[in-house]
This record gives structure tokens, sequence and C-alpha cells, in this order.
């Protein structure tokens, strides 16, 4: 399918030049390595209590809002190529910050398992920290040690392996940004591919004088989807047929690129849309008791914790996603159970709203903390900006639910419209497409319910 | 772009080391070495927790010191006593409340909870121990407390009585109850005394202290012998608060509500939201279980604590003086209350 798409560089030629300039990456990364250095130093020397340390509250509220509110709808993969965790790996790999040092990058350059290039681990590691969460996003020693222990896995993986093995490989995080960056109306891409096909050289692959080869181990010829651009904008510099350019289209276009669609990808949307429920009901719903649970306040609940969150994520969402996608596929007369995979696409809109209601429903209620905590990061009693003793305010409560509603309707919509497109497939009859994703779509319908429930009672 | 790469080098490091060495150089280094005394730092975890981190602060007398109180998990609330009047209030999650001081005499204070944070918030304790710079090693005594001293030398114990009373899980020698089916109310003290021939020896606020109500109320039927009980137990009440006319002080009344509510209750009915975790029942301040009662013994249960019954002691937290107040508030309690 072609949708429009509009050259953003072609009309503002100073991005372009912004693009291309060796600073722009590095200069980013050091004010977010600013930022996540104090969240670390803060986490570990700070006061205890989350809602006054700068780790907590500027990591799981501001930078956690700010990406899936704000970054990921809008711009994809954008925090990836600001992201200061891969950033020391990577300096030390190419023995170098801003410049583009002419030596090969220095690793064991020791080959990645062919089995793990996909988003399996990906998937594993964002349940790991899921399952701790209760832990890790209240506790900031706690938050400082996962949080220092990313950019050292991406380390140790820098020395092992050339590029950015942790980004594509194993971050968890980085693995639902690429998920959802399907949804952004921003893309980087190439002008024209037949220009890249006859190009020998291949210095976006390869490298040249003014860039490295990509480091994501993304060939941009052939990229269709934002799921595996780190938009680093190595390949901007290295081009020598100024074909590479950044467009803006509609939203989730990447979705229904139907040749891409991956089990490892729709089990991540089974994780992100079932792990947003559970957070719902642990973080925002009136059981104490869960809550508790999921603080690992003792062991045998917090095993019961996650047995109940792994089966739910891992077996009784996929399950009844699965026979529901069974019921759709008999409806449009395919074999059941052959578009599972594709139909769990259509939760990636679905399950990108219900993090963007969740993440509102906190950030509205707690983002006051941030004015307090800037002033005074480790809750030592200073007052750097004389905001320290401001008191929490929450935020436009009144507005909270109508935007919740709107966000989960938004992405309800999405993703049935995306149903019925799915089941369509090869069909001429509009109506029955639709009737052939009903199933699907009721099963969307009660996903929503249930995130309206727990978000308005 | 060899100078830029420089510049990029030097910010980095300077992040990655000088960040973290400016911050925590200028909490541990600059800030108490810019201060004119010294300043200490006090976490305040629940009890289950640790408690207060650190739990012994040492001085010297005449030293300025100032106290930063931070709290690490829930709300709490902290005051220092005995007899310095110093109450930070409470103190939410993350907070820091300071407070500087200086300690003139040696002695022992105590810095204390005074927000229920807790089942073991009563725990939540921490000492100051202010030295003497002319012997410096040696510690302050606690010094001894005459009534407690006299309730001993005269035989009794505070903790036993002969009777049994209210507990969790059957009687209690430590408790005395009576059923005199009176209910004596402080109010109607003054009207109840008029015509009554009262013996000189009740207006004597020391003997008042060192006897119960119901001694008081048999020494006026002796002397009143067609009196109704009733009124002779009202009678009883308005001498038993007669040096405290009026109500109480808030201090004291927030005293109570601060230490003791959680187990009495705030109307001292014995039902605090805490009163089932204690190992014996919390004693009720009704007629039925005071009108047996003495001050002193109250006062040395105040001081002193309960021996098996999870009373704490306040001896280390009230002067003698505001202990007295808080026992005529418990009678202040137990004579305006209304069936």
């Amino acid at each position: 399918m072609t949708v429009a798409r509009y050259d953003l560089l072609r009309r503002a030629l100073w991005l372009g030049r912004v693009l291309r300039s060796r600073l722009l990456q590095p200069a980013l990364m050091l004010v977010t390595l600013v930022v996540f250095t104090l969240a670390i130093v803060t986490g570990l020397f700070g006061t205890p209590a989350g809602s006054r340390n700068f780790g907590i509250v500027f990591v799981w509220i501001v930078w956690w809002a700010l990406l899936i509110v704000v970054l990921v709808p809008l711009f994809g993969r954008v925090w990836c190529m600001m992201c200061p965790i891969p950033a020391p790996g990577e300096w030390l790999q190419r023995r170098a910050i801003v410049r583009r040092n002419p030596g090969r990058p220095r690793t064991l350059r020791k080959r990645w398992p062919r089995r793990l290039k996909n988003m399996w681990l990906q998937n594993i590691g964002f349940l790991g920290v899921a399952l701790f969460s209760g832990v890790i996003l209240t506790r900031p020693s706690v938050s400082a040690v996962v949080l220092l222990a990313f950019p050292l896995i991406a380390l140790g993986l820098s020395l092992l392996y050339e590029n950015r093995v942790f980004c594509r490989y194993v971050c968890p995080v980085g693995g639902f940004i690429g998920l959802y960056a399907m949804m952004a109306p921003l893309e980087l891409r190439t002008r024209d591919c037949s220009t890249c096909r006859l190009h020998r050289t291949k210095d976006c692959v390869a490298g040249n004088a003014q860039g490295y080869g990509c480091p994501w181990m993304v060939y941009p010829g052939n990229l269709d989807r934002n799921t595996y651009c780190g938009m680093c904008m190595e390949c901007f510099k290295t081009c020598p047929k100024d074909n590479i350019t950044l467009n803006l289209r509609p939203f989730g276009a990447d979705l229904f690129v139907s040749k891409s669609h991956r089990l490892d990808e729709a089990y991540k949307a089974f994780i992100m849309l079932g792990c947003a429920l559970l957070y719902s009901a642990v973080f925002l719903g009136p059981w104490g008791w869960l809550k508790s649970w999921a603080s690992l306040e003792s062991l045998p609940n917090w095993l019961l914790y996650a047995a109940g969150l792994l089966a739910i994520v891992l077996a009784l969402i996929p399950g009844l996603f699965r026979l529901c996608a069974a019921l759709s596929d008999r409806l449009a007369g395919h074999r059941a159970g052959s578009r599972f995979v594709t139909y769990a696409y259509t939760l990636v809109p679905l399950g990108l709203a219900a993090w963007i209601a969740f993440s509102l429903g906190f950030v509205f209620v707690n983002g006051s903390y941030a004015l307090s905590v800037i002033s005074d990061p480790f809750g030592w009693g200073w007052n750097l900006f004389g905001t320290a003793h401001m008191p929490w305010t929450p935020f436009a409560p009144q507005l909270l639910s109508f935007l919740q509603v709107g966000v989960l309707t938004g992405g309800l919509l999405f993703a049935a419209s995306m149903t019925v497109r799915f089941a369509g497939d090869g069909m001429v009859d509009a109506r029955r497409a639709l009737v052939a994703g009903l199933p699907v779509i009721a099963f969307q319908l009660v996903m929503t319910l249930a995130f309206l429930w727990l978000y308005l009672g | 772009m060899r100078r830029l790469e420089g510049i990029a080098i030097a910010l980095v490091l300077s992040v990655l080391v000088g960040l973290p060495v400016a911050t925590l150089g200028y909490q541990y280094v600059v800030r108490p070495a810019q201060s004119e005394h010294r300043v200490i730092d006090i976490i305040a975890y629940a009890p289950e927790a640790g408690g207060f981190q650190p739990t012994v602060i040492r001085l010297t007398a005449g030293e300025t010191v100032t106290l930063r109180f931070h709290a690490a998990d829930v709300v709490h609330g902290v005051a220092i006593g005995p007899g310095l009047g110093i109450d930070l209030g409470h103190i939410d999650p993350g907070e820091v409340r300071e407070i500087t001081y200086t300690f003139d005499q040696p002695g022992l204070f105590t810095y204390y909870c005074t927000t229920w944070c807790s089942k073991d918030h009563w725990r939540m304790r921490g000492v100051i121990e202010v030295v003497d710079p002319a012997s410096p090693d040696s510690l302050p005594l606690p010094e001894r407390d005459p009534i407690i001293d006299a309730l001993a030398a005269e035989g009794i114990d505070i903790d036993t009585y002969p009777d049994g009373g209210p507990t969790h899980g059957g009687a209690h020698p430590a408790r005395v109850r009576v059923s005199t089916g009176l209910t004596p109310h402080v109010a109607r003290g003054e009207t109840a005394l008029t015509g009554l021939t009262v013996p000189d020896i009740l207006a004597s606020l020391e003997w008042r202290r060192a006897h119960t109500p119901l001694e008081a109320l048999e020494l006026l039927a002796q002397e009143n012998a067609d009196a109704d009980r009733a009124r002779l137990a009202d009678a009883v009440a308005g001498l038993w608060l007669s040096h405290t006319p009026g109500q109480p002080a808030a201090g004291t009344v927030a005293s109570y509500n601060a230490n003791c509510a959680a187990c009495h209750g705030q109307t001292g009915a014995g039902d605090g939201p805490a009163a089932g975790q204690t190992a014996e029942e919390p004693a009720a301040f009704r007629p039925d279980s005071m009108l047996p009662m003495r001050s002193d013994v109250l006062y040395a249960k105040i001081q002193r604590g309960g021996m098996g019954t999870d009373m704490p002691n306040f001896g280390t937290l009230f002067t003698p003086e505001e202990t007295w107040a808080l026992v005529d508030y418990l009678w202040w309690l137990t004579f305006t209350d209304d069936p």
C-alpha cells in the first residue's frame, strides 16, 4: 500500500544540515547523560522516599511520560538517538565522541548468535523489569542499581560485539520503543530505493570518512518500518547521494507492512498490553494488597504476583486473542489461526493508547513532584531554584478522565479499523470484512473497557 | 575537530566524574565546613526498618548543633524532650525538618516520633547524650524520680494489683476494676459539694495524688452519711480536678493525642486504633477502672511504662510537670465521660 509522505528535508534545508552534523548526537547524549548520571547518584545517595528523589521522579515520571506520551507516538525512535545508556560503550568502541575515527570499532568481533537476532531477549528483559517494577519504580536505590546495570551491560556487549547489539537485541526499553515507533508519523527513509540498489559501495552500511556504517545494522535501502532504525543519523552523514530523508506520514503506516510481521514482535504487543493492564491495576487501582504483593513485601506473595503476571501476559491474553483471531479467520474463510500474528499488530495502537492513558494517570497526579525535586534532587534539604517546598498538587484532575477516555477510544478505533482491513485482505465485500473482524474487535473492546473500568472506576 | 573532541571528552568526564564528586562533596564536605556549627542528619525510618539513624548522638554542653531530620518512608513526627518544648511536627516522606539548638546543660534527651507511623511506633526513639565538657568521658546519669521511689518505699508495685481486669486473653493481676455504678462528672462537682462537709485532708493535692477517689468517697460518706452516693461521687470528681479548673491545656491534649490516644483512644475509652495490637488491652479511663486508682501510680506508669503491657516509658520524654498534667487530663477524661 502506498501512503502519502511529506519530505521534511526538501522544505527545511537547515534541518538537513543539523542532522548531518557530527555534533548533534553527542550534544544530545551529553544532556541526557547529565540527567542519567544525576538519577543514579541521587538514587544511590539521596532520600529513600521515592517522591522526593530525583532518580525516581525524573526517570519514572518525567522521562517515562515524555517518552510514551510525546516522543514515541510523534517521533518514533528519536529517544534512541539521545539515549545515554549505550553512549560510553559506543564511544569506547569508536575511541571518539564527536569525530569520525577512521579505524574500525575496537571490539573482540564476536558474532551475535543468529537465534537471538530478534526481540525475544528484549521481551524477556522487559518482563524481568516488569516483575520487579513495584520495587524498581518506587525505591531509589534499587532503581539506581538497575539504571547503572543498563550502561554496564551495554558496555560489556560493546566490548564483545561491534555496533549497537545492546540497543538492537537486548535493551528492554528499545523493544517496545521499536514496536510503538511504527505508530509515529515521522520516519527516516530513502528517497529512492533504486538509488541505493545501484550504489555499489553502500557507504551507509560500510561507513566512510563522513560517518560510521549503520550502528543499528540496518540497510536504509530496505528500510520500510521504524522498528529497528535508531535514528542515529549516521546514514545522513555517509550517504553520498543525498538519498536519506525524514518524512511525515500517516500514523501507524508501518503496521501495514505485512511481510515484516513476526511472532516475537506480536508477543511484544501482548506483553505491553498485558503489562499496561497490570500496571494500571497495581499502581492506580484501589487494591493495596496487590501493590504490596508487587512491592516484594513478602516473597510468597510476590511469587504469586509474578506467576499471575506471567500467566496473564504470556498465556491468558495471547490465548484469548488466538481464539478471537481463529474465529475471525474462520469468518474470513482463512485457515484458523493463520493470521494470528498479523492480527496481533492491531494491538499496537491499542497498547500505545493504554500506555499513554496509564502514563497520563500518574503524570497528572504526581508530576508536581518534579518541581520540588529539581530544587532538592537528593532530598537533602537543598533549595536550588526556590521550588523545593512546592506542595504536591495534582494537575487538572477534572481533565484527566476525558483525556484517558479520548486516547483509549482513539486507540480502539484505530485497532478496529486495522482489524477490518486485515480481515478484508483479498475481500471485495466490506461488510463481510467487518463481520470477519468482529471477534478480534470484541477482544479489543473488552480490553478497552477493562482499562476504562480501572481508570474511571 | 580535534579541539571539539577534546572538549567533548572533558565534558563527558566532568559529567561522569565531576557531577557525583561535586554534589556529594558539597553535601558532605563543603556544606558542613560552611556551617558555623555541627550539622547532624538523622534519617527517620519506620521502627521495623531501623527507626532513627543514628539512634545516639553525643554532644558537649554548650554546643550549638543543627539536627536535620529526614523522613525516609512514611509520615513521621519529631519532638525532643524532656522539657525542651521542641516539636518539629509532621514530616512527610522525603521532607526535611531541622532545628538549631544549644544544649546548655549536661543531660539525657530523647528525640522521638510523634506520629503513629507503625505498630511499633513507640519504639522509635533516639538519645542525645549531652556531656559535661569538663568530663567528656562520663555520661550524665538519669535522675531518680522521687514519686516512683516513694511508691517503692511504700511497698506499692505499680504493676501488681490484687484484682483482675480487662486483658486480651484473660485476667491480669495488674488491673483493678470496681463496679460502683457511679458515673461522677466534674461539671456537677461544684454543685454537689455545696452543703457537704468536706474533710480538710481532701483539700490537699498531695493527699489526693497518693490516694484513690474511692478512698475520698468513703471519707466524704463518713462525714455526710445522709448524702446520696452519686452526689458524693460528683463531689469527688470536682475535688479531684479542683487544682486545674477549666478546660485542659491545649498542649496537654495535643501531647495525649500524639502519644497516648493510639492505644487508649482519643476519649480515653481504651479503644485506640492500635488497641488490638498491644500485649495487654490498654486501660480505659472510665470510673470503674479509675476510681480505685491513685494519681501517683498513674504518674509512675507514664514515667516508667507498664511491665509486659506494651505501655512505653515516657520518663525520657516528659518532665514531671508534663506528666502530672497528663495525669490530670486522664482524670478529666474519666470525669467528663457521659455514658
